[in-house]
């Protein structure tokens, strides 16, 4: 059962990195490929605060943590206002090697290429999380609330200005509306979800290096994104769900250990460009 | 005594072509104006230079006494200035109710923290937005298409839901990039009533229109734009009977 709830948590994590990516790449229009960058940056501050001298307790982490990817976020979308599209991607590429370089280097901060172990387990108002049913739980309770969030924003005329930017931006200035702050605001957004995703990870493996964090795993969110479907909460929800399945169907086959991870990479991308070929609107959601 | 509109001295350069030359003229409240001229007359250059899209080189816009140079589009949709676009850029995805109502100004929800902390409010606020829209909407015509996905409505009925957005906004003085153009004559006719309509409401209209039927229909002055300059301004009759115009306009006396 350990095993079913470890998935749960990990999908769980990828759901919030979904929405992140959702709202940003699908609903706002702005290609980044550095949302794992930003994930990333969530797990190490939770890190760092969880096991500096004198410790917060995993809330405030969280929150400091979802602050700073807040502003990190805005920080790396502001090229998107004066680069367009394809461009912006190539910047995006950019950033995200760039934050690769300085999580492998940066060795007192964030343990270099060996990681940072040790980390604690979380507690939340007291109750110290140790088993996995109870991370599962917490994890839940994290997810639904980015559900939560995500629906409401989609269902306000926050949701409908969005959807107005993606298609005609003039268009929605010439209507009277700021586009400039809602953009920002959703980037803001977006981020809060990656980095609120990052302590979530940091905790439940207690050991977070570089390589969760690179041009992969950013590659892999707009993957779950497209498969998924883009746009939708549903699509969110279903896309790392079935992507975090495949590993565990992979092992039923027999694959020699040494090229599983390779082939794992390699069904991801197979699936990434059929869905786009084929099923640009993915499983549950629409065209991106 | 100040004027409603006045444009006065708009000088703008694209590279080499020169688009506005020393264009001034004034719009006066509550009537219906319409301004005329060849293709590269400088018509939407002046459009989009009066509402914050394009800043001039040179030249100043004054509305109801105040400057507005150097705002943002969305700060003189807030004084006043709506205008619709001659390529009409609705929101196609979306329904002719949700392009309606992403133009009315301050709604509650309009941002994320209001959005997820405040949903109850959001969505009273919005029942109310709804029915504004759905007036709206039912003022030009369009009541019974409020759910329909503009992709699906006719050219006549977007061409109608531009003028249900510019409404929306509040604004007074409409600006109206080619209303008419396009339309069989059932939606012109549908489309100068509703003209007239807005007017006697107390708006006030300055219409880019080539339609010299629709000209004299609707308009209480016109003014002739030709290479960036007002070359002449007066009554419908004075402008189209002029036969130095039409030469330059048709190529010939009409």
């Amino acid at each position: 059962m350990d095993f079913l709830y470890s998935y749960i948590v990990f999908a769980e994590i990828y759901v919030l990195l979904g929405l992140s990516t959702n709202l940003l790449v699908g609903i706002v229009g702005i290609f980044s490929v550095s949302q794992a960058a930003v994930f990333g940056v969530g797990a190490y501050v939770v890190a760092h605060f969880l096991m500096a001298s004198t410790p917060l307790s995993f809330i405030p982490s969280l929150v400091i943590a979802a602050a700073c990817c807040v502003a990190l976020n805005i920080l790396v979308t502001l090229p998107s206002l004066r680069v367009s599209g394809d461009y912006f991607v190539v910047t995006s590429f950019g950033i995200q090697l760039l934050a690769t370089a300085v999580f492998t280097n940066w060795a007192t901060g964030t343990g270099g290429a060996n990681g940072l172990p040790g980390i604690p387990p979380p507690d939340v108002f007291g109750l110290s999380i140790e088993t996995t049913q109870q991370y599962m739980l917490l994890c839940t309770v994290g997810a639904g609330l980015g559900c939560l969030c995500f629906y409401l924003i989609m269902r306000a005329p926050f949701g409908r200005l969005l959807r107005a930017i993606r298609e005609d931006e003039t268009a929605v200035a010439a209507a009277g509306k700021n586009v400039l702050r809602a953009k920002v605001s959703a980037a803001a957004l977006a981020g809060a979800f990656a980095g609120t995703a990052g302590g979530f990870y940091a905790t439940f493996l207690s050991f977070i290096d570089p390589s969760s964090f690179d041009l992969d795993a950013s590659i892999l969110l707009l993957t779950m994104v497209v498969v998924g479907g883009a746009r939708t909460l549903a699509g969110s929800i279903v896309g790392p769900f079935l992507l975090l399945a495949l590993p565990q169907l992979l092992t039923l086959v027999d694959i020699p250990t040494t090229i599983a991870a390779a082939a794992r990479q390699l069904i991801y991308g197979v699936l990434l460009i059929l869905f786009m070929l084929f099923r640009p609107q993915g499983l549950a959601g629409e065209k991106l | 005594m100040t004027a409603y509109l006045q444009v006065a001295g708009l000088d703008h350069r694209f590279g080499g072509l020169r688009a506005l030359q020393d264009c001034s003229f004034t719009i006066e409240q509550g009537r219906i104006t319409c301004l005329v001229g060849p293709n590269g007359a400088g018509k939407t250059t002046i459009f989009n230079v009066i509402t914050g899209f394009l800043h001039p080189d040179e030249g100043t816009v004054a509305f109801l006494g105040q400057k507005l140079d150097g705002l943002r589009p969305q700060a003189i949709v807030h004084a006043g200035i709506a205008r619709t676009f001659q390529n009409l850029r609705l929101f196609t995805d979306l329904s002719a109710l949700d392009n309606v109502m992403i133009a009315i100004k301050s709604q509650p929800g309009e941002e994320p923290i209001g959005a997820i902390f405040r949903p109850l409010h959001t969505a009273r606020a919005q029942t109310r937005r709804r029915q504004e829209a759905l007036a709206t909407l039912d003022h030009v015509g369009l009541a019974d298409r409020a759910q329909d996905l503009v992709r699906n409505l006719s050219y006549g009925e977007q061409k109608l839901l531009t003028v249900a957005r510019v409404l929306a906004t509040g604004a007074e003085l409409l600006l109206l990039d080619e209303p008419a153009s396009g339309l069989s004559a059932g939606a012109l006719d549908a489309i100068m009533a509703l003209l007239r309509r807005l007017q006697t409401e107390g708006k006030t209209l300055l219409v880019v229109e080539h339609n010299t039927r629709v000209v004299q229909q609707i308009a209480d002055d016109v003014l002739f734009l030709h290479q960036g300059h007002l070359m002449a301004h007066g009554t419908p009759e004075k402008i189209i009977s002029d036969p130095a115009l039409a030469e330059i306009y048709f190529g010939g006396a009409l």
